[in-house]
C-alpha cells in the first residue's frame, strides 16, 4: 500500500515548506534509521531512562545518557539546520546557564568546602556547589536529550495515525487531532491581527508583567471566540464528508510497528539496563 | 409532488414542505419550501437575504437536524434516503457539500489526502480511493499540485480543492452554499470555470446558493425563489423567471444580475429593452438595437460624486516613498499617493498586492517609516495612538478582534476616557454614537454578544468616536452576506456624505464603482494607477495589468455610439431613472436593515 502511495506522490513539483507538518518525508539514507521507526517505538524506548533519571544524583550517569542519546539524534535523524543549531548551541549553552546557576544557589552549608573557586567579600564559591549545578543540569539535559530522540524525529500527525493504528485509540479521536494541526499557524496569525487591533485601540497601555498578564487576558476572549467558530464550520465539513460512517477507515498511510521497532526498544533497554548497573548507586 | 410515488432514479432530491426552525428562533426560516431536483439538473436558490438558503442548503445532507441544533418540519429525501432517518455520514454518498469558507473545510496536509478523506471514511480499497481522488483531481485541475500543502494554493484553487473532495464521494447531488463569498475576482472567475465544465459533462445534480449572479447566470437551468415568509414564489428555467418577474423579484429583495438591474433602470427611464437582458452581452446587443428614447430622463450629475478635485494642497492624508518591510520581505515600495478631504477611496488589487498593509500604516497600526506618511497634522510614524485615533479610526475585518471593553459603553467610552474627557461629555458623546449606529438600548451589553450586523456598526463608531475625520476599513464586506454588506455600505455613504474620509480596501469590483469616488489601484507592492473611479474602470488595459477583473457593466457602455448618454457608466447609480424612481437601484436599499436574522 506504502508502494501505491510512494507511486502517487512521484512527480511532485513544489518542494515542501520547511515548518509543513504534513510534508511528505523525503527517503532518509539506511544510515537515518530513527526516520524508519516508529514513533512509538521513538517513544516507548528512552522512557524507562527517562524515569530512572529523575532519581539520579552523580555526574557519570547523565553524562553518559546524555551523549547517548546526541549519538542517535547525530547519526541517526535528519535534521534541520534549526534542529542542529538548538542541539549543538542552544542545548549546551542552556546546560552552561543552568550549572552556574544552580551552582550559585546551592545551600553552602550542605556541600564540602575543600575546594574554593572564588571568594567575593564573605561569600565563597565552593567547586561542590558547581558540581551540584553540573549534576543537575546535566540531569535536565540528558532528560531533555532523551525526549529529542522522538521529539526530532516525529511528526504529530504520524504520531496521531500510530496511535490510531497500534494502540487502537478510535480514529475519530486521531483524525481529529490531524485537523487540529491546521489549526495553530491559523490561530498564530489571529493572535498577530488582536494584538495589532488591541495596540491601536490603546488597550491597556503600559509596562511592567500585572498589565502584561491583562493584556494577554484580552486577546483569549476573541481568539476563543474565533477558534470555537472555525472548530464548528470544520466539524460539519468533515461530517459532510462521511467522517465517523463507520468504526474503521481505510489507511493509505501505514505507520507500520516492525520487528526492527521491537529490535529498537529492547536494545535501548538493554543499554540503560547496563549503564545504570554499571554506574550504580548514581551518587546518592 | 407526492414523494412516495415518484420513482427513486428519477429523482435526486425532493423537498416536501420544509420548514426548519433555529434554536431559540421564534420562527421557521425557511418556512414552507418544496421542489424537486432531477439528475443533472443545475437549480440555483435564490432568495432575500434571511430567508433561509443556507439553512435549507445545510439541511439537504442531513446537518440540519442532526449537527445544528434546530427543527426540521416536512421531509427532505435524497436518493431514495429520508434525511431525518439516516446518519449525516450515510446521507454524504448522495448529497456532497462545498461551503462559504475554504479554511474551514480542511482536515489533511496534502491535496491528495484531502480527496481521498471522505473515500477513506467510506472505507473503499486504496486503488479505488486513489483513483477517485485522481479523477477529481484532475477534473478541477489540481492533479498536478496533489503533493502539496492546500494552504500553498490560492482561494479560489482552495475552493476548487473543496468541489474536488465533494466530487470523490461520488453522489449524484453536489450542493454549494455561496462558494466564491470568500474568493477575489480572479478565485471567483477559478470556480466558476472549474463549475462550468462540471456542468458541461452533466453527471451531476447542483444546488446552487449564491449571491453573485453574475458569474452563475451562465450555466444554471433553473431557479427556485423563496421569499421572506420562507415560501416558494417561483420555481423555472431562468429565462422566464428572471426576464419575466425581475420587477417582482426586485421588490422582494432578490438579488438580480448587475445587466438586469441596469436593464430595470433603463427601462423606466423609456428605453426599450425586451426580452430584459441577463448578462452584460446580452445588455449590450439590445441597446445596440434600441434606439434612445425621444424624451429620456436625464442621467444624474455624475460629478456629484467627486468632490475635492482641488490642489493638492488640501490633501487630508498625505504619502511620500513609503517602503514597508515584513522581515526582510519588502510588501509596499515606495508608495506616493495623496488622498483629499472628502474623498471615498478604494484601495484594490490582487491578492498579496500590499493593499491591507498600506491602508494599516496610513492608520497607524503598523507604524510606518517617519516622514513618509501624514494624516491631518499627525505623523503616524512617529504620534502616539490617542493622537493618531483622533486623526483617523481604523477597522478591522473581523469587528471581534478589536473589541477591548466588557459593554457597549465602555468599549465607545474607552478612546474618550484616553483623552480626558469628564463623565458627561463622555456620556453626551457616547449616546450620540449610539444613537447614530442604531445601538440603542444595547449599552450594557457585552460586545461579543451582539448580532453581526450591530458588532459591524459598534466597530465602525468606536473608530469615529473620538471625532477623527478619516476612517479606513480593511476588507469590511468579506465573507459577508450580500444584505450585511449592503447595510454596512449604506452607513459608510451616509458618513461619507457627513464629509468623513472614508478608505476601504476591496476586491468587490461593482461594491467599489457603486460607492468609491476614486480607486487606487495596487500590483505587488507598487502604486499602478490612482484617479477617479469612472477614469479607472475606463482602462480595461490597467485593469487587467493589475489582475482584476472591470466591474460587469464597465464593457456595456463603453463605444457604444447608439447612446451617447450613457457612454463610460460603471455605476447604476449613474444610469438614467424615471423621476419617480428613487435614486438607490439595490433591492437591498428598499427594506429596513435585517441582517440580524440572516443566521
Amino acid at each position: 500500500m506504502s508502494a501505491v502511495d510512494a507511486v502517487a506522490r512521484t512527480g511532485t513539483a513544489a518542494p515542501p515548506a520547511a515548518d509543513d507538518p504534513y510534508a511528505a518525508a523525503p527517503p532518509a539514507s539506511a544510515w537515518r534509521f530513527l526516520m524508519a521507526l516508529n514513533p512509538l517505538a521513538k517513544l516507548a524506548a528512552p522512557l524507562p531512562a527517562i524515569i530512572v533519571l529523575v532519581f539520579v544524583r552523580d555526574l557519570m550517569t547523565p553524562a553518559v545518557f546524555l551523549v547517548l542519546a546526541y549519538t542517535l539524534i547525530l547519526v541517526g535523524a535528519r535534521l534541520t539546520a534549526r534542529a542542529v543549531v538548538l542541539l549543538l548551541v542552544a542545548v549546551p549553552a542552556f546546560l552552561l546557564v543552568l550549572s552556574l546557576g544552580f551552582g550559585v544557589w546551592t545551600d553552602a552549608s550542605r556541600i564540602s568546602h575543600d575546594v574554593v573557586l572564588l571568594e567575593l567579600g564573605n561569600w565563597t564559591l565552593y567547586g561542590a556547589a558547581i558540581e551540584t549545578g553540573l549534576a543537575t543540569a546535566l540531569r535536565l539535559g540528558a532528560i531533555l536529550a532523551l525526549s529529542l530522540i522522538a521529539g526530532l524525529t516525529i511528526t504529530g500527525p504520524d504520531l496521531a495515525r500510530s496511535l490510531v493504528q497500534q494502540l487502537r485509540v478510535p480514529y475519530r479521536i486521531g483524525y481529529t487531532a490531524i485537523a487540529a494541526f491546521r489549526f495553530v499557524p491559523r490561530f498564530g496569525h489571529e493572535l498577530e491581527v488582536i494584538r495589532a487591533a488591541h495596540r491601536v485601540r490603546g488597550a491597556m497601555d503600559g509596562r511592567g508583567p500585572i498589565v502584561a498578564a491583562r493584556r494577554r487576558l484580552g486577546y483569549v476572549v476573541p481568539l476563543l471566540a474565533g477558534a470555537i467558530r472555525h472548530a464548528e464550520r470544520v466539524a460539519l465539513a468533515m461530517d459532510a464528508r462521511a467522517f465517523g460512517a463507520y468504526p474503521d477507515r481505510t489507511e493509505r498511510h501505514l505507520v507500520p510497528f516492525r520487528t526492527r521497532d521491537v529490535v529498537f526498544i529492547v536494545l535501548f533497554w538493554v543499554v540503560s539496563a547496563a549503564i545504570l548497573w554499571l554506574l550504580y548507586p548514581w551518587g546518592r | 409532488m407526492d414523494a412516495a410515488t415518484t420513482p427513486e432514479d428519477r429523482e435526486t432530491l425532493t423537498l416536501a414542505r420544509v420548514g426548519v426552525t433555529h434554536e431559540g428562533a421564534d420562527r421557521a426560516t425557511p418556512s414552507d419550501v418544496s421542489f424537486t431536483v432531477r439528475p443533472g439538473e443545475v437549480v440555483l436558490l435564490l432568495g432575500p437575504s434571511g430567508s433561509g438558503k443556507s439553512t435549507l442548503a445545510l439541511a439537504m445532507n442531513g446537518l440540519i437536524p442532526h449537527a445544528v441544533p434546530a427543527e426540521l418540519t416536512g421531509s427532505i429525501r435524497v436518493g431514495g434516503m429520508n434525511t431525518a432517518d439516516e446518519t449525516v455520514a450515510r446521507l454524504s454518498t448522495r448529497v456532497a457539500m462545498v461551503f462559504q469558507d475554504p479554511d474551514a473545510q480542511l482536515v489533511t496536509g496534502t491535496l491528495l489526502d484531502e480527496v481521498a478523506f471522505a473515500p477513506e471514511n467510506l472505507r473503499m480499497p486504496v486503488p479505488e480511493v486513489l483513483a477517485r481522488s485522481e479523477a477529481a483531481l484532475r477534473r478541477v485541475g489540481l492533479w498536478e499540485r496533489r503533493a502539496e500543502n492546500p494552504d500553498r494554493l490560492s482561494g479560489g484553487g482552495r475552493q476548487r480543492l473543496a468541489i474536488a473532495c465533494a466530487l470523490a464521494m461520488g453522489s449524484p447531488l453536489l450542493v454549494l452554499d455561496e462558494p466564491t463569498a470568500n474568493l477575489d475576482p480572479a478565485g471567483i472567475e477559478e470556480v466558476y470555470a472549474a463549475l462550468a465544465e462540471l456542468v458541461a459533462d452533466g453527471d451531476r445534480a447542483i444546488v446552487l446558493v449564491e449571491h453573485n449572479l453574475d458569474a452563475a447566470i451562465g450555466f444554471v437551468d433553473r431557479v427556485v425563489v423563496i421569499d421572506d415568509a420562507g415560501g416558494v414564489v417561483a420555481d423555472g428555467p431562468v429565462g422566464p423567471v428572471l426576464r419575466e418577474r425581475a420587477d417582482e423579484l426586485h421588490a422582494l429583495g432578490v438579488w438580480l444580475p448587475t445587466a438586469t438591474l441596469a436593464a430595470l433602470r433603463l427601462r423606466d427611464a423609456g428605453y426599450t429593452l425586451d426580452p430584459l437582458p441577463l448578462t452584460p452581452a446580452e445588455l449590450r446587443e439590445s441597446l445596440e438595437n434600441t434606439k434612445t428614447p425621444a424624451h429620456p430622463a436625464p442621467p444624474p450629475a455624475r460629478t456629484s460624486q467627486h468632490p475635492g478635485t482641488g490642489a493638492s494642497s488640501d490633501s487630508i492624508i498625505r504619502v511620500r516613498d513609503l517602503t514597508v518591510r515584513r522581515g526582510r520581505t519588502p510588501i509596499l515600495h515606495g508608495i506616493d499617493l495623496d488622498v483629499e478631504a472628502g474623498e471615498f477611496l478604494a484601495v484594490v488589487g490582487a491578492n498579496g498586492a500590499g493593499k491591507t498593509t498600506l491602508v494599516q500604516a496610513i492608520a497607524g497600526v503598523v507604524p510606518p517609516p517617519r516622514g513618509t506618511v501624514r494624516v491631518g497634522a499627525v505623523d503616524p510614524g512617529r504620534a502616539d495612538v490617542a493622537t493618531i485615533a483622533s486623526q483617523i479610526g481604523f477597522v478591522f475585518q473581523n469587528p471581534e478582534h478589536q473589541f477591548i471593553a466588557h459593554t457597549v459603553f465602555d468599549e465607545l467610552a474607552h478612546g474618550l476616557r484616553r483623552r480626558g474627557l469628564d463623565d458627561a461629555a463622555i456620556a453626551a458623546q457616547v449616546s450620540d454614537v449610539l444613537r447614530r449606529f442604531g445601538l440603542e438600548g444595547r449599552e450594557q451589553t457585552h460586545p461579543f454578544l451582539l448580532s453581526g450586523g450591530q458588532k459591524r456598526r459598534l466597530s465602525v463608531g468606536t473608530a469615529l468616536v473620538a471625532g477623527a475625520p478619516v476612517l479606513a476599513l480593511d476588507e469590511p464586506t468579506f465573507g459577508q452576506d450580500r444584505a450585511r454588506a449592503d447595510e454596512l455600505l449604506h452607513l459608510l455613504d451616509g458618513l461619507h456624505r457627513d464629509g468623513t474620509t472614508v478608505i476601504v480596501v476591496s476586491h468587490d469590483m461593482q461594491l467599489v464603482a457603486e460607492h468609491a469616488t476614486h480607486v487606487a489601484v495596487l500590483r505587488d507592492g507598487r502604486m499602478l494607477a490612482h484617479g477617479p473611479t469612472a477614469e479607472i474602470f475606463a482602462d480595461a488595459q490597467l485593469i487587467a495589468a493589475a489582475g482584476l477583473r472591470r466591474p460587469p457593466l464597465a464593457s456595456v457602455f463603453q463605444n457604444l455610439p447608439a447612446h451617447p448618454a450613457l457612454e463610460g457608466i460603471v455605476r447604476l447609480a449613474d444610469l438614467p431613472a424615471a423621476d419617480t424612481q428613487p435614486a438607490d437601484t439595490q433591492p437591498a436599499d428598499a427594506r429596513p436593515a435585517r441582517a440580524e436574522v440572516a443566521r
